[in-house]
């Protein structure tokens, strides 16, 4: 024991000695974290704030107009938003006057189209004239969201095409893991080159402080949700970054100089295990503190909290070691594993609800370790306990154990084999 | 058993290519031996079944009597390794790295303080001991390597070609830490493929190619192998014929190597090279170049595997 101790104390002094692999890991994340909460607004208002109520006419009936015209169906927006879909226009101007709707959207057919293809479309709305201010709200929230999806539009560009098949029923977009890596960094490029344009905004509207009221603080906060889920990612990276030095350490020879001690090849693998969930834990710990302090969110009691946060630890360590076991050089790990990394975040409900993913891709889903963090993480920050994350525990262990167990075995395995 | 190093007819293959066949040699307390070959003769194969990283597909290796391969935590612990590339960790400092590794060997608190300004010491790198590896010139990094397999006291060193690639001052530096090594009792198992270094301090020598021990003794022994006098080398367009003729009629004369327009003799004395110069130029043969050398183990490899050890 005393043996893994050295070891693990040594690769976290020299990720201390050298942290610029794991400031860049935990840098991305955050950046990703604070675009979105400038973009977005970041933190909710008050709980009183009046429930808009829209009518939604989706004759464009695509995956991707479905996804707009359902975002109320996300549980924390559906706090503040209240859409209810009707078959067309006649039936939707009856709804709104009958149930007193603030307003009716019309999605006209082509828009997913002419949106991801980048050409020119229009968004109907008609305001509820038996109402005052609530449909002046709407048309100000709709010209907003027109013009951050133009922007989007703009944004994804040429990509739009290969963006619009993520969408797609039959999820073909998604078995295309080439096309949706070089996607993903052609969107990441676009995003990194914009961002000294965009942020931060030279303009921004101030409101006196005022003390907070008790029911403020229990108002939705957007970024309770975005948030575990980009941490989660950072973990993953992190995770990986770590555990490539398995292999660094293979070509620089103090692996094999480390065998000529005294040591057994397994006190070196768990060492090496051990050492990369260390780090991811102090990774996880500033996260988690730095979206406490930066972006308003409320982490839940403390003991569920440091159960679950151990439980994520131990699935991203796990998720590493495999990555590891399987590739042969340190770039086959930092492609693969970012690759998978990015999906699982994805399909794991990082960026978009789970629920607005194709039916079949939700079950997927279910067999990532992100979207049970995620859950898990989420539940806290919006106020769960033990009773909330109970079941995301038990299948974060289960994932964890199974994960490290394999991984330690593969990477034994593969020292048996001489190719470690 | 007190005998630091024995090695019993080991043997190795990757897949098809026979890296060891058959090696075995001994290494007594403060003896220095050498392992000289070429690129590709077998002598990492060799350390690498010594110091139990590869488990020999037939022979034994012995450490102090304990079988290499799966070895005990006490014999290792006695054994120093220097490997061919620089292994150490170049985020941090010449202290941290020695730190670690006398940790791993068992080393605490003040006994790994002392071992570690000792090692410093003796590699010479005292005063930049809290600078980043990652800093040094190759030089300074091959000390530092050197230091690294020393700094737990080991009663065996296994040093596989630690002066490659740096300047001849920092050479000088790591053979006198190593012939100091070899004054104090310890047991030195050293790899090269430069003639001269291993001349200069190996106590014993086997000359290795192609997985096998070609020769095996003290230098004095190996050059008296080629013969008391001097080696002459000639350049130019004498045919086979000739050369034999030559020395069928120069007693004291003996060929070494021919081929690709050279050859080498042994000669006996002074006279019969004298003897040989003189037959060459009377015979007309086309000599463009003529050296007359002492016998070296730059000799003795030429004559037992017919090319230059820099091949």
């Amino acid at each position: 024991m005393r043996l893994i101790l050295v070891l693990v104390a040594k690769d976290i002094r020299r990720r201390i000695a050298d942290p610029a692999g794991l400031l860049l890991h935990l840098a991305i994340p955050l950046a990703i974290a604070g675009m979105m909460a400038l973009a977005f607004g970041g933190r909710g208002g008050g709980a009183n704030t009046p429930v808009m109520r829209i009518v939604a006419v989706d004759l464009d009936e695509t995956p991707f107009s479905g996804f707009l015209a359902g975002a109320s169906q996300n549980p924390e927006a559906a706090g503040r938003l209240e859409i209810k879909r009707a078959v067309n226009r006649e039936e939707g101007l009856a709804v709104m006057h009958d149930e007193e709707f603030a307003a009716m959207v019309v999605i006209p057919k082509g828009f997913s189209d002419a949106l991801l293809g980048g050409t020119p479309t229009q968004l109907e709305l008609t305001k509820n004239p038996a109402q005052n201010i609530m449909p002046v709200v709407a048309q100000q929230g709709g010209e907003v969201v027109a013009l951050y999806l133009s922007v989007a539009s703009r944004f994804v560009g040429s990509e739009g095409p290969r963006v619009k098949r993520l969408f797609d029923e039959d999820g073909g977009g998604w078995s295309d893991s080439v096309g949706l890596a070089a996607t993903l960094a052609t969107l990441y490029g676009r995003m990194d080159a914009s961002r000294t344009l965009l942020f931060p905004p030279l303009i921004e509207i101030r409101e006196p402080e005022k003390p907070k009221k008790a029911e403020e603080e229990n108002g939705l906060n957007w970024m309770a949700w975005m948030y575990p889920g980009i941490v989660v990612m950072g973990l993953l990276f992190t995770g990986l970054t770590q555990m490539r030095d398995l292999l660094h350490e293979r070509t620089a020879g103090t692996l094999r100089r480390q065998l000529t001690a005294p040591l057994g090849a397994g006190q070196l693998l768990i060492a090496k295990v051990l050492s990369v969930a260390a780090v991811v834990a102090i990774a996880h710990v500033c996260l988690l503190v730095i979206g406490s302090i930066a972006f308003g969110v409320h982490w839940g009691p403390l003991l569920p909290l440091v159960a679950v946060s151990a439980l994520v630890i131990l699935a991203t360590t796990g998720f590493a070691a495999m990555v590891f076991a399987i590739v042969r050089t340190e770039r086959q790990g930092d492609a693969f594993g970012g690759i998978l990394t990015m999906l699982m975040s994805m399909v794991g409900g990082a960026f978009i609800p789970p629920q607005a993913l194709p039916v079949w891709l939700r079950g997927v889903s279910q067999f990532t370790l992100n979207h049970w963090s995620n859950e898990a993480l989420r539940a806290l920050s919006l106020g769960g306990g033990w009773a909330e994350v109970r079941t995301f525990m038990l299948a974060l262990a289960l994932i964890g154990g199974i994960s490290c167990g394999l991984g330690i075995l593969l990477l034994r395995s593969r020292h048996m084999r001489g190719a470690l | 058993m007190n005998i630091p190093l024995q090695v019993r007819d080991v043997r190795y293959a990757y897949g098809k290519t026979r890296a060891v066949d058959g090696v075995s040699f001994t290494v007594g307390a403060g003896e220095i031996f050498g392992l000289l070959g070429p690129n590709g003769a077998g002598k990492t194969t060799t350390i690498s079944m010594i110091c139990g990283l590869l488990p020999p597909e037939s022979g034994q290796v012995l450490i102090f009597g304990s079988e290499a391969a799966g070895t005990s935590g006490a014999a290792r612990s006695r054994m120093g390794v220097v490997p061919q590339e620089i292994a150490l960790y170049e985020e941090l400092t010449a202290s941290e790295n020695l730190n670690f590794w006398g940790r791993v060997h068992g080393l605490s608190g003040a006994r790994l303080k002392t071992a570690v300004d000792q090692a410093l010491e003796q590699v010479g790198l005292a005063d930049r001991a809290k600078e980043k590896a990652a800093k040094y010139s190759g030089g300074l990094k091959r000390r530092l390597n050197l230091a690294i397999g020393l700094v737990h006291g080991p009663d065996l060193i296994l040093l596989d070609e630690p002066t490659v690639g740096i300047d001849p001052q920092a050479r000088l530096r790591i053979l006198d830490v190593v012939k100091s090594q070899a004054a104090a009792g310890k047991a030195v198992v050293y790899t090269s493929h430069y003639l001269e270094e291993a001349e200069q301090i190996c106590d014993r020598l086997a000359i290795v190619d192609h997985g096998r021990v070609l020769a095996e003794g003290t230098v004095a022994e190996l050059r008296r192998q080629v013969g008391e006098g001097p080696v002459v080398t000639l350049k130019g367009s004498v045919s086979d014929q000739q050369l034999q003729a030559l020395v069928g009629r120069l007693p004291g004369l003996k060929l070494l190597t021919t081929g690709d327009g050279a050859a080498s003799f042994a000669a006996a004395d002074a006279t019969a090279c004298s003897g040989l110069v003189r037959e060459l130029f009377q015979s007309g043969a086309h000599v463009e170049d003529l050296r007359v050398t002492e016998p070296s183990l730059q000799t003795l490899f030429l004559k037992l595997t017919g090319r230059e050890l820099r091949d």
